[in-house]
């Protein structure tokens, strides 16, 4: 490595980019967007071999490698199976902004689903949370038709 | 298994928070003519080249063109590896292919990264648009939500992972090439530092590091040639899980990629007992849960034991098995190259190379990456080729 002075000397080149993409959902996001969207209903797909019900519902089952069956209604209530409270500023992947912090993160079970979904908890303190803890699913009003459509999972009893 | 094939020369940059006196190909290049100058080779010895790197976070495609000239690449047969945190046991494993299949009798893999030239959150947030780029919190956020989990499944406490933090980053002070070098760390300093994610803290997790690293492979011939004590791969096994976390349930307890791949290799080289037969074990462990889980999965200790075998001291560099004399990744973590440290930290330790971390006669290396939600790579390395 090299000295100090020796460091000071050395360029560095600043680079700032803004970049656009637009990802196309396919059949299965699409409708699952969709109906939330249209409906505020959340639903997941059934293996047709393990009869898993994914959320995300995907057109093949990652495990059987078959197509995947039937729609069925999931949640909007929920068990929580894992929680942190997240202390870092972390950029929003959706907005390009941190996210005020700390905020309560927890991967959900819905119910009827086999898998769970990572989402934001409306209790944010780590002394409050709990594994088994029931929430139930906050959509928008005014909803776009991506995973933003819910807000939030709210603590019920 | 292939033919017979053996690591005869490993290399390494000083790993730090920030190498501003280098770029990228100059950083690949320090570590690639430290592993020639250790083998006592040119790089026209060398028939194949293996780069690891994780591109995103220095925000620049095709890291194999821009430093592949570092590695020595140029007219020959050049490619990188990209699998997220196994990025470097992947680049280490497909070396070993190259080498293993008869197809070249030399391949150099040099794992990188230099995190403080881009932005690390950024290409963490970078995930899948649909669901994940939403609600994601780096390594860290996704990590923490896995620790609560296992601390209710395995009953792990937090001085205990506190205690795998203090034996790190203790190792890492042998290690001249660490990143975090911390001889007096206290599990009380641990458990103060600033929350990042509940309940893990700051000095719990790996920290981002500039730095590279080298190995080189040679076949039978010329590796006993070369080298007075080569380090054979014995065995070499990946496994992969799903995409999303959600479907890998309680992570960290079940790490079914990490216990089929021991599974798979222990079975190569007939290990019964890993705890008693492998000398020293170096695995990636991105945060001090991490460790211990990890040490149930690849059955160093029952399930629930985990932490017993950190109080008990059996994973210093005094006990049964010696786990990370480098100081691991929680000490030095320059993601594209973590994995290729364990496997070069592994190949040192046979060499007899270790300087002040090398642990008495060693013969059976165990050494592992973890990468992405739920992946998995798993080498057994011996001082014999059978
Ligand atoms: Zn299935």
């Amino acid at each position: 490595m090299k000295k100090d002075n020796q460091l000071e000397e050395l360029l560095r080149i600043p680079v700032h980019m803004k970049l656009h993409y637009r990802f196309p959902a396919g059949t299965h996001y699409t409708r699952f967007f969709r109906e939330m969207k249209d409906s505020g209903k959340i639903m997941g797909v059934k293996c047709t071999q393990c009869g898993r019900v994914l959320v995300p519902p995907r057109p093949v089952c990652g495990e059987c490698f078959v197509k995947t069956g039937d729609w069925v209604p999931v949640g909007p209530k929920g068990t929580v199976k894992a929680y942190t409270s997240i202390y870092i500023k972390f950029i929003d992947g959706s907005t390009g902004k941190p996210r005020p912090s700390p905020y309560g993160s927890g991967l959900i079970q819905l119910d009827g689903a086999f898998s769970t979904i990572n989402h934001i908890l409306e209790e944010g303190d780590p002394e409050k949370l709990y594994i088994g803890m029931r929430v139930e699913a906050v959509l928008k009003e005014k909803r776009e038709g991506n995973i933003g459509d819910i807000l939030f999972f709210k603590t019920i009893t | 298994m292939g033919r017979r094939t053996a690591i005869i020369g490993t290399g390494q940059t000083r790993h730090c928070s920030k190498r501003e006196d280098v770029n990228q190909m100059e950083l690949v290049y320090e570590a690639a003519t430290a592993a020639l100058k250790d083998a006592e080779m040119t790089v026209k010895d060398i028939d194949a080249v293996v780069l690891a790197n994780m591109e995103l976070f220095e925000g620049r495609a095709l890291p194999d063109m821009w430093c592949g000239e570092g590695a020595g690449a140029f007219m020959k047969h050049a490619f990188k590896i990209s699998t997220g945190g196994t990025s470097g046991t992947s680049g280490a494993i497909s070396g070993y292919y190259h080498v293993a299949s008869g197809l070249f009798n030399t391949a150099m893999v040099v794992g990188f990264e230099k995190h403080s030239d881009g932005n690390t959150s950024a290409g963490m947030a970078l995930t899948d648009p649909f669901w994940d780029r939403h609600i994601a919190a780096a390594a860290i956020g996704n990590f923490a939500l896995s620790v609560s989990e296992y601390m209710a499944d395995r009953g792990v406490t937090e001085e205990q992972s506190a205690k795998v933090a203090v034996k790190a980053r203790r190792n890492a002070c042998n290690n001249p090439h660490a990143h975090l070098q911390m001889p007096d760390l206290t599990v009380k300093e641990v458990l103060e530092s600033p929350m990042l994610a509940y309940p893990v803290h700051r000095l719990e997790m790996c920290p981002q590091s500039d730095g590279a690293c080298a190995i080189i492979y040679a076949g039978e011939e010329l590796a006993k040639k070369k080298c007075s004590r080569p380090a054979w791969v014995r065995a070499a096994v990946t496994r992969h899980d799903h995409i999303y976390l959600g479907e890998v349930k309680n992570r960290l307890s079940t790490i079914r990629s990490l216990k089929e791949a021991a599974r798979v290799a222990y079975k190569m080289v007939g290990i019964k007992e890993p705890l008693k037969e492998f000398d020293v074990a170096e695995i990636y462990d991105p945060l001090t849960y991490a460790e211990i889980a990890w040490y149930e999965a690849l059955g160093f200790c029952k399930d629930r034991e985990g932490g017993r075998l950190i109080d008990d001291g059996l994973t210093r560099m005094d006990g049964e098995l010696p786990v990370n004399p480098s100081g691991g990744v929680i000490s030095t973590n320059p993601v594209g190259a973590s994995g290729t440290i364990r496997v070069a930290e592994g190949a040192l330790q046979i060499h007899g190379k270790g300087g002040k971390r090398q642990v008495p006669d060693v013969n059976l290396v165990l050494v592992t990456g973890y990468g992405v939600y739920c992946w998995s790579d798993v080498m057994i390395l011996s001082g014999r080729p059978d």
